[in-house]
């Protein structure tokens, strides 16, 4: 199977050298397959989230390197980077980071606007995204017009505006109810069935019959992981 | 072409939705722009009028020299002067200074067949008699002069003057401190009898550069030796370069202050434009999250600057221009005009010309893009995770 994402030997350090440092991720070696549903697994300030933002190319690792479809990206530049995250990343997060001011379609849209691609594309497509994720009543609202799972949902849609090979989402289920947990399994399941990569960080163990790859980390180390077989899902 | 286009709607949509934002920068240029833009205006005004006046007098000015700086000649060069070849018409004059009460006022003594026919009486009648005087707006408006009053002055009080008329409102700013009497009033009031300030020569045209050399040369002097001490003598070109330097000195004074403001204000609209800046960081970072690339979050930024810029400038071309016409250039016409105080008691000159319009909306786009390129470029380049928290 073709892997998508390998990290190698990477530290996440903050406050370097000061009495405060702390050491976010230590040695941190994975490896992800194409189309896996992976979970990353751990207690609060394990490191799941910087693991994440690692991945996700928002955030640079100290030391170590990570390879993206075998390409070392660890040392690319601001615009490499801005390029992969805008092509082949899909970035779900916690706490949505939905523009405030602008409606739901327009948030999903965004992304399409360095694309060169006018008003009347980006709406459309914009809104087939977002009434595939069954929010066709809430393309004119704003963020906080919405409940947080429909919030979640428009966060969704703008993750996958671009058609990425990789959706990354973190700590997906903390801030929504229950209805909409189910709502977002089902989504991800689809997005999975679809062949793309989807990478969960949660502690939340409803992930856990979804998931083929788990890893575990505790303390800013990778303490297991566990490769599941295929289930049909 | 479209995405640019994207950025420019993107731009606009920002500006409409961050509408307190938006309305405090474009409130806070205007503070900075506009008496920048009715201070030049005052001064292209003046420079204007100034060079009128210069353009409508003398061909040629002649004084005594003491050390290089104008003083009174003698009324016996006349005669010699309106002998010479090309000369049309010479007549002395006196100019002088003194105060009325606290205000400093012009006095200037001509002959009465000198009088321009340019000049407006706005009330009474030109002098005829010993003691008239003509006065100007400004000060009949501070002292509340009527005509018939009578009034002495602080050189010589023994001497009394009767008011006669007033110069027009309207009349060059020139005329609102003056008084004007008769040759021999003046002559008497500081007592120069036999003098004149300067000599006014009116030549056939192409003469008076000619002239003027001949009259510095010695020529048209009665006396058989070189005349003691010697002429100084001011053709119109070099009065006009005179006035340009007084005016660009007054304009260089004025935009070194405006120099220090500005400087003062660069800090301030840091602040302003960093108004929100918590909320506009975490947005950079959302949208570089999804893929966008630091010059194209710098073009939306740049272009959203441009945008208020471009409204603030015309607004504040528009504030200068209501200001000098309903508040007569108060607070800053002062700095162009002696004397005047807060409010001038005449139509203040202006004169709205191009450039300084276009310095204004460049002033406009240099504090909104030094105030917020800066602080995008540091947030764009940081790591996204670290611009969202």
């Amino acid at each position: 199977m073709e892997t998508i994402i390998r990290t190698e030997k990477v530290d996440k350090i903050y406050y370097q050298g000061r009495p405060e440092e702390v050491r976010a991720l230590n040695q941190i070696e994975l490896e992800i397959s194409k189309n896996r549903f992976v979970l990353i697994r751990g207690p609060s300030g394990s490191g799941k989230t910087t693991l994440l933002n690692v991945i996700s190319t928002i955030d640079r690792p100290t030391n170590g390197r990570i390879f993206l479809y075998g390409e070392d990206i660890s040392k690319y530049s601001d615009v490499q980077l801005s390029r992969i995250r805008q092509k082949t990343i899909g970035l779900i997060f916690q706490n949505f980071n939905l523009l405030p001011r602008l409606p739901a379609w327009e948030n999903v849209a965004f992304p399409l606007l360095p694309l060169g691609i006018m008003e009347r594309e980006r709406r459309k497509r914009s809104a087939e995204m977002l009434i595939q994720l069954k929010l066709e009543k809430r393309l004119d609202h704003a963020p906080e017009q919405m409940s947080g799972g429909e919030q979640q949902r428009v966060a969704i849609a703008r993750a996958l505006i671009n058609d990425p090979e990789l959706v990354i989402a973190d700590e997906p289920t903390s801030n929504i109810d229950a209805e909409s947990i189910k709502t977002l399994l089902d989504i991800l399941t689809n997005l999975k069935n679809k062949g793309k990569t989807i990478i969960v960080s949660s502690h939340d163990p409803v992930f856990l019959d979804y998931s083929e790859t788990i890893f575990l980390l505790k303390d800013g180390n990778l303490i297991d992981t566990k490769i599941i077989p295929p289930t049909p899902l | 072409m479209n995405k640019h286009l994207n950025f420019l709607l993107t731009s606009i949509g920002n500006i409409l939705r961050n509408k307190v934002r938006s309305l405090v920068l474009i409130l806070c240029l205007i503070a900075v722009l506009f008496p920048f833009v009715t201070a030049l205006s005052i001064s292209e005004g003046i420079k204007f009028q100034s060079l009128i006046s210069v353009e409508e007098g003398a061909d040629i000015y002649v004084t005594s020299d003491y050390f290089g700086s104008n003083a009174p000649i003698s009324l016996d060069y006349l005669e010699g002067f309106r002998k010479m070849d090309g000369v049309t018409k010479v007549y002395p004059r006196i100019v002088g200074r003194t105060y009325f009460v606290n205000r400093l006022a012009t006095i200037v003594g001509i002959l009465p067949e000198n009088i321009p026919p340019s000049i407006r009486l706005a009330e009474g009648g030109m002098f005829r008699e010993k003691g008239e005087v003509i006065v100007g707006k400004g000060l009949a408006k501070e002292f509340l002069l009527q005509p018939g009053v009578r009034f002495s002055l602080s050189i010589n009080p023994s001497q009394l003057f009767r008011v006669s008329g007033f110069f027009d409102a309207d009349a060059s700013i020139w005329s609102a401190n003056l008084i004007l009497m008769s040759f021999e009033d003046a002559a008497e009031f500081f007592q120069m009898k036999g003098k004149a300030t300067d000599i006014l020569i009116y030549t056939r045209p192409g003469y008076a550069t000619k002239l003027a050399e001949k009259i510095q040369e010695g020529a048209g002097t009665s006396s058989h030796d070189r005349p003691e001490p010697p002429l100084r003598v001011q053709d119109k070109t070099l009065v006009k370069r005179y006035f340009q330097r007084g005016f660009n000195y007054k304009a260089g004074v004025f935009t070194a202050l405006y120099t220090v403001a500005f400087a003062l204000a660069i800090p301030a609209l840091l602040i302003v434009s960093g108004f929100g800046q918590t909320e506009r960081k975490k947005e950079i970072g959302v949208i570089k999250a999804t893929g966008w690339q630091t010059q194209e979050v710098m073009e939306m930024v740049a272009l959203e600057n441009l945008i208020v810029s471009l409204t603030s400038a015309p607004l504040a071309v528009l504030l200068a221009m209501v200001w000098l016409k309903w508040f007569n250039g108060a607070f800053i016409a002062q700095f162009f005009i002696a004397e005047i105080g807060l409010m001038a008691p005449f139509p203040v000159p202006s004169r709205f010309l191009p450039l300084p319009c276009f310095l204004a909306f460049l002033f406009a786009v240099v504090l909104t893009m030094v105030g917020s390129l800066y602080s995008t470029w540091k947030t764009a380049t940081i790591p996204p995770v670290e611009a969202m928290r």
